[in-house]
């Protein structure tokens, strides 16, 4: 391993930024990873900055069945986030639909036909611990030694 | 002559600053504000269309789910209107455990509301200071009813469960410290320096305007209009209501509304545990069919449902009138209109406490 690699992988395992996107929730779900940011839950202590920035992002956090409106901006929006990087469904909703995957409904789930969805966290909504463990756990699978295995 | 030109600046959908998706168009000259204009339809489901020929019970877990962070009230509006319909009247500890979830569910949205606004104001101590109180009302929340967030703890006829005594008792040793809390927070909220520079006569709404625009809630309250829906619930009238009504109408006004209803609600709370007789917390009931327009005050104003159901209890027509609606349009408007600077967009536009989940469903 190149000391370069060495340093990248040193400097990502404390650096996840992280961006969320709504692509038609409740909001019970994005309030969820709000409440991670809370000194109960403190999810700056692992190194996990919540910016809300695709162009700084690591990991894009998704909530919500997607709707019309998203069909090119969610594909749009995961082209401007650099490379590595992840997205991560939270909640039911973009895994089945949830509620709201019934007859005469304007959403179009799930989301992993749009973009690849590395992770699913199911729950309406999942308690914010399940949402940091599951960041914290999947990141340095995708991270580490990046560069290495692209070869 | 030099030409001035005109910017149109967009903000938004994603944006670090917005919980939800929703896209500000602005016309600025230089600085000022010309005109501004709210862009929704990107969390548009359907949940209308949905409901629609689906029986009561299922339609009570879709309304829990039109907005996340207000849950409590689209459930008890729902429920009280189909029981409106059907005559059937809860038993008394139930209508006094339903108004202590829907007030610490409302206390819950009012300080994720003034945390969201410090935040954008980038006063971050006191925002994770206001966040870090939030988690006691949601543990209370979560204490009584179950689950953090879409509980639907009210159902026809009463409440799922009753409060025993051990949870009445940490209930009130948490409002205790949520009052000592936030006493503090307010004091550092009312004397900032920079808090006063970034809030104090920024987005000002007068009361003729909030009038003819139909602001409703806390936005409409600071603004000096007595509207508040709670006043004509019986169960809140014989717990002695009076709404919070503050007369500047600028930024800082209708976050000190929402901080002087947080405490309105601890005592609310107080007042409805000390009145709780034990007894019975779930009647039964059949629904009926029939028509209502039944209103109820969520967090950020009044809210509306209007709904037709059938004799087998089935949900024939429904429409839902949220408050955000109105609260959106009456801050690009009349709000954002003439700010006097591109940066204060954000903060009025988050200080008028916008739920687009809500308003698109």
């Amino acid at each position: 391993m190149s000391i370069i690699q060495r340093l990248k992988n040193t400097v990502r395992s404390r650096s996840i930024h992280v961006c969320y996107v709504n692509v038609g929730s409740c909001n019970g779900c994005d309030i969820e990873i709000i409440a991670c940011l809370s000194p109960r839950y403190d999810i700056e202590q692992y190194g996990i900055y919540v910016h809300n920035n695709p162009r700084e992002a690591d990991v894009l956090l998704i909530t919500g069945a997607f709707s019309p409106q998203w069909e090119d901006k969610l594909k749009q929006l995961w082209e401007k986030i650099p490379h590595p990087k992840v997205a991560i469904a939270i909640g039911n909703c973009p895994i089945s639909g949830c509620v709201f995957n019934r007859p005469e409904t304007l959403v179009d789930p799930p989301v992993s036909k749009h973009i690849p969805i590395a992770a699913e966290i199911p729950g309406c909504p999942p308690r914010p611990t399940e949402i940091i463990s599951t960041i914290l756990s999947l990141a340095p699978l995708i991270f580490k030694d990046y560069e290495e295995k692209k070869k | 002559m030099k030409k001035t030109v005109d910017i149109s600046l967009p903000v938004g959908p994603v944006h670090p600053l917005f919980k939800e998706p929703c896209r500000i168009k602005c016309e600025t000259r230089g600085e000022y504000v010309l005109s501004a204009e709210v862009e929704l339809g990107y969390v548009k489901k359907g949940i209308e269309r949905i409901m629609r020929g689906r029986p009561w019970q299922e339609v009570m877990f879709l309304a829990e789910r039109v907005c996340g962070i207000c849950s409590v009230i689209h459930n008890y509006t729902f429920i009280e209107a189909v029981e409106k319909i059907s005559g059937i009247t809860p038993p008394e500890r139930a209508a006094y455990l339903r108004v202590i979830v829907n007030e610490l569910d409302r206390m819950q949205s009012h300080l994720l509301a003034n945390y969201s606004y410090c935040y954008t104001i980038e006063h971050e101590t006191l925002a994770m200071y206001i966040l870090n109180l939030r988690e006691t009302v949601m543990d209370q929340l979560e204490l009584i009813t179950g689950a953090r967030i879409t509980c639907s703890y009210i159902v026809p006829g009463g409440v799922r469960w009753d409060l025993p005594d051990e949870k009445e008792e940490s209930l009130r040793v948490a409002l205790d410290h949520i009052d000592s809390e936030l006493r503090r927070f307010v004091r550092i909220f009312e004397t900032g320096p920079f808090i006063a520079l970034r809030s104090k006569g920024i987005g000002i709404l007068t009361k003729e305007a909030a009038e003819a625009a139909h602001a409703v809630g806390p936005t409409a309250r600071a603004s000096g209009i007595s509207v508040d829906c709670r006043s004509d619930h019986p169960t809140y009238q014989a717990l002695g209501f009076t709404p919070v009504v503050r007369q500047e109408g600028d930024n800082y006004a209708r976050i000190m509304a929402r901080f002087e209803e947080v405490f309105q609600s601890t005592n609310l709370i107080r007042a409805a545990l000390s009145r709780m007789k034990p007894g019975s917390v779930r009647g039964g009931g059949v629904i009926r069919a029939g028509a209502i327009q039944y209103r109820a005050e969520a967090p950020r104003g009044e809210l509306l449902y209007d709904l037709v159901t059938d004799e087998y209890g089935r949900i024939l027509e429904i429409a839902i009138q949220t408050p955000s609606i109105m609260n959106t349009q009456v801050c690009a408007h009349e709000m954002l209109t003439d700010a006097e600077s591109a940066a204060d967009i954000t903060s009025i536009f988050i200080s008028s406490d916008p739920c687009i989940a809500c308003t698109e469903r």
